[in-house]
């Protein structure tokens, strides 16, 4: 009986993560570029004192203050009553923020599935490493709060829960964004994947997650069909999202001109996020996970 | 010159106009796209963007395909306007072809080697393939006759078709008939059709250009008013530079001498502006008999060869077949053989009957008249009897001369009466006594060598013989002899008799003829042609396409008849054993044998020997009447048609088309 739940276990993480990958994940570490206080005490430096064995800085003692801090040997030099502060460790909040809108289903395989990988395998370093991770979908309800993962041991329990996210539910960037920052005060490292495919544009949604002083990672997916698409004739084509038609007849003409439209498109939501701070990697759904994390990834900064 | 020719009626061209608006309209009509579901159409609205400002422009600019077909459309109908260039244009609405198509248009002088007449063939093509399609045209091909090969037709096709079965012949040419054919349908008050006396309105009288295709060598054509035809010659064959050809213009061989030897004489024309050295071989039955070896002709000029054929040849029993060659071939090979016969010497049956007159028992007694006939000699009384009558009936006289009487029913054979004129037809028109001779033909076979002038006649009658007679003997007041035809025999009627049987029954000389030399000699020349004896060697010339007349007194029902090229022909005997066969097309030796035992009868030799075919010069002008023509050029101007370039372009266009179709994504 005990077997079945076991197996079910291997199979699932297998779809997301790989057992190679995980064995690359374990060593690995999110770094943040800022330090952030955390909730619970964890393996990080925190700017707040606190109790571990690193030494911190002195401080003058005032009345009320903990005795055992005091630092004997500075009394016995200097005849004055020093304190003692220490450096707090503490955990890191990490977000990963998943587009489930249609356009996420496009691609070989899907953006969306795409997506969960690169969220799980983030999320798995994260876990490793004790700290608070947080895997969000970003549909718009505000009433469902997604669960906190903590520790190694929750690795099933998170890709369970990621299992269960399912694209769908058209709601704008922005709003989601939006949703997700009033909900989430704290200041962590977030990592937003998404195709940027929203006709109300992603710049507001940057905004609001600028302004939370977040550390900010943006990573842009797009599918193989979207770069180079392989259409040919006179076609309509309808937005899977709300189904907006636009007649074109394909030419090489036309295909050129939508490949610089494209570039533009990038080169834009690179300025725009260079500018605020935000690190933004573009990248092909061909492109695996494994090779995203441990090479792309690394390279900007964002794990270790 | 014209670039381009309509083809096309007004309707044709709204309708083919119409093509390439209804290839726009359709291109747009027919632009089902088909759905395709994307992630955002919002880089594609972007990239489409500028696209939307000037919708039917951008789609024309990216609608290649559709501007190829619209191009495909308008290449064919660049096509139906037939451009092209260097081309005659042919005025005028109708076309009559006269091509020549004697013996002379076989010469191969021509640049690309083949015939005079296969050439003229394509230059025709080549001028109806560029009329115009409002155009007709007739085509006449002569040689001594006329032969409409196609009357007045705007089917191009069908003319192609009759033009194409226009065939060599071995015969002289002869104009004037082609000319009356053309002219009866182009003027008005004539009639293309001879027979008849009405003038029928075969088609409306019409300016009509007549295109002349012969290399000139034709009879003269003394009157001929064009009226509405404009004549035009095309001369075909080499006119700078006349074409070698040495030919055999005459071939006889004589009577047997004494010895019984005869002579072959030949004559040999030769037509180039150089002189010629050739040989000739002479073949009987086809073995090598004589030959003669460098025979000098100056340019232009004839020279006579002749040969001795030894008198064993000449008394053979079989008919032997004598062919004279020249060695060295021309361009023209038909003048090159020339073909004579030696028959074996058959004697005709003459029957005279006269009363009381022992003159032409004297000069029939002769030994050339006993070698050619069997002379029977009656009186007057045997033409009531049985034997008479059964013999006329069959046919088995040759020759029946007649004199102081005439029988109830005349023989089946040719006649010389004497002081008597036959039942029908024939009229006294007034006497003479005496009677002075004034005019005699002496070029005619009967009275050649005969010298009337010296001749006493006492009485005679001015005769008048039945429609188509001719007169050969003149008194002062009319004709005494006269020659006439009858139902294919001919009758010599003499007004006079060389002895008068007066009412009580005696005998009175009424002329001294009988004693003149020449007396003797006519009776010879009767003898030699009515009574069929002049057969003794070549018989008559016969031409190509004449009409092979032949007598059989032997009962002989049918006749095969073997052509030069090995074909065999049975020829059913018409009335009064005679038989008719016209299949004398090539020129060579007709083997005539009995049909059922096999068994050669004679051989009949058909020869063109005509010394204008053998100048195969290609005369720069042609008299026609008052007017001379001439020559517009050797080779008529052929249109350079465009359109099949076109056409191929229009294709490849399509071609290209549907590979941009097939790949459109990579243009």
């Amino acid at each position: 009986m005990s077997q079945t739940p076991l197996s079910q276990n291997t199979a699932a993480e297998q779809t997301l993560l790989s057992p190679q990958l995980l064995a690359k994940l374990e060593h690995m570490e999110l770094i943040s570029r800022k330090i952030f206080r955390g909730r619970m005490k964890g393996e990080r430096k925190s700017r707040r004192r606190g109790q571990s064995v690193e030494f911190a800085d002195f401080r003058n003692y005032v009345a009320g203050d903990d005795l055992r801090f005091i630092d004997w040997n500075m009394y016995a030099r200097l005849d004055k009553l020093f304190l003692k502060l220490f450096l707090e460790e503490e955990d890191l909040h990490f977000y990963s923020l998943i587009d489930v809108s249609d356009s996420m289903k496009f691609g070989s395989p899907s953006k969306f599935e795409y997506a969960k990988q690169l969220a799980a395998a983030l999320g798995y370093i994260g876990l490793c490493r004790t700290d608070r991770v947080k895997i969000e979908p970003l549909d718009g309800k505000r009433s469902t709060s997604a669960p906190v993962f903590r520790g190694r041991k929750n690795l099933w329990p998170m890709i369970q829960y990621l299992q269960g996210v399912a694209s769908g539910g058209n709601v704008s960037l922005t709003e989601a964004v939006k949703s997700f920052c009033l909900r989430n005060s704290g200041k962590g490292i977030v990592v937003l994947i998404t195709d940027l495919m929203d006709k109300q544009g992603y710049e507001e949604a940057l905004k609001y997650l600028v302004a939370q002083e977040m550390d900010i990672y943006l990573i842009h997916v797009l599918s193989q069909e979207e770069i180079d698409p392989e259409i040919a004739g006179d076609l309509r084509l309808i937005d899977c999202e709300d189904q907006d038609v636009a007649e074109v007849s394909v030419s090489q003409r036309l295909l050129d001109r939508y490949r610089s439209t494209l570039a533009q498109f990038i080169g834009q939501a690179r300025d725009f996020s260079s500018k605020r701070g935000i690190v933004y990697t573009m990248t092909s759904t061909e492109r695996s996970v494994d090779r995203l994390v441990s090479r792309y990834l690394r390279q900007r900064g964002l794990v270790r | 010159m014209n670039f381009v020719w309509n083809t096309l009626p007004w309707w044709g061209w709204l309708t083919l106009l119409a093509v390439p608006p209804l290839i726009f309209l359709l291109y747009f009509l027919k632009l089902r796209r088909s759905p395709v579901e994307v992630p955002s159409t919002w880089l594609w609205a972007k990239a489409i963007e500028d696209m939307h400002v000037n919708s039917l422009w951008q789609r024309l600019r990216k609608n290649l395909l559709m501007l190829l077909q619209i191009l495909f459309a308008l290449l064919l109908l660049a096509t139906c306007l037939r451009p092209g260039c260097d081309g005659t244009d042919l005025a005028g609405q109708r076309y009559i072809f006269l091509i020549d198509n004697s013996a002379s248009m076989s010469a191969t002088d021509t640049p690309s080697g083949v015939s005079r007449l296969e050439y003229a063939k394509q230059e025709i093509r080549k001028a109806i393939s560029q009329m115009q399609s409002d155009t007709s045209m007739m085509l006449i091909s002569f040689s001594d006759q006329a032969n409409v090969v196609q009357s007045y037709t705007r089917n191009k096709g069908e003319a192609l078709i009759r033009l194409d079965s226009i065939g060599q012949t071995e015969r002289s040419s002869d104009l004037n008939e082609a000319l009356v054919a053309a002219a009866g349908l182009a003027n008005p008050g004539r009639t293309s059709d001879k027979e008849s006396s009405i003038d029928v309105q075969v088609a409306e009288a019409l300016d009509a250009v007549l295109m002349i295709y012969s290399d000139g060598g034709v009879r003269k054509v003394p009157r001929f008013a064009p009226g509405k035809l404009s004549p035009e010659y095309h001369a075909v064959g080499s006119v700078d530079d006349p074409p070698t050809n040495v030919g055999i213009v005459a071939f006889s061989i004589s009577e047997p001498a004494e010895n019984g030897a005869a002579q072959v004489f030949a004559r040999l024309q030769n037509s180039d502006d150089q002189s010629q050295s050739i040989s000739v071989s002479l073949f009987v039955d086809n073995q090598l008999q004589d030959a003669e070896a460098r025979i000098e002709i100056d340019a232009g000029q004839t020279k006579s060869v002749s040969f001795d054929l030894p008198s064993v040849l000449v008394s053979a029993e079989t008919p032997v077949a004598v062919r004279l060659k020249i060695d060295q071939d021309d361009i023209y090979l038909q003048d090159n053989q020339a073909f004579s016969v030696l028959n074996p010497p058959g004697k005709s049956n003459v029957l005279v009957v006269s009363r009381d007159n022992p003159y032409f028992k004297f000069a029939c007694s002769t030994e050339l008249i006993r070698k050619q006939a069997k002379v029977d000699f009656q009186d007057w009384d045997y033409l009531t009897t049985e034997e008479y009558l059964e013999k006329s009936v069959l046919g088995d006289y040759d020759l029946a001369i007649f004199e102081g009487i005439v029988p109830d029913l005349m023989p089946r054979c040719n006649t010389l009466v004497l002081g008597a004129l036959p039942k029908s037809d024939w009229k006294s028109v007034g006497e003479n006594s005496p009677t002075p001779i004034f005019d005699f033909d002496s070029s005619h076979p009967l009275l050649t060598a005969v010298q009337m002038g010296s001749v006493t006649i006492i009485n005679s009658d001015n005769l008048e013989g039945p429609k188509g007679s001719l007169s050969l003997i003149e008194a002062s007041d009319g004709p005494i002899g006269v020659l006439a035809p009858r139902e294919g025999y001919l009758d010599f009627v003499l007004g006079f008799s060389i002895v008068e049987i007066s009412n009580d029954g005696d005998a009175v000389i009424n002329s001294d003829w009988p004693k003149k030399l020449s007396f003797p000699i006519f009776v010879q020349n009767v003898i030699a042609n009515l009574g069929g004896a002049s057969r003794f060697t070549s018989d008559q010339n016969v031409k190509p396409g004449d009409l092979l007349k032949l007598k059989r007194n032997d009962g002989v029902e049918r006749l095969e008849i073997e052509t030069p090229d090995g074909r065999k022909e049975l020829v059913e005997s018409q009335k009064e054993n005679s038989f008719q066969f016209s299949g004398t097309d090539r020129s060579g030796i007709y083997r005539v044998s009995n049909a059922e035992t096999k068994q050669l009868q004679r051989l009949v030799p058909v020869n063109l020997l005509d010394a204008t075919e053998s100048n195969l010069t290609v005369r720069e002008s042609l008299d026609l009447g008052y007017s001379e023509y001439k020559q517009i050029s050797t080779r008529v101007p052929s249109r350079k048609e465009w359109w099949p370039w076109l056409l191929g372009a229009g294709l490849v266009l399509l071609m290209v088309e549907w590979l941009i179709y097939n790949r459109r994504v990579f243009i």
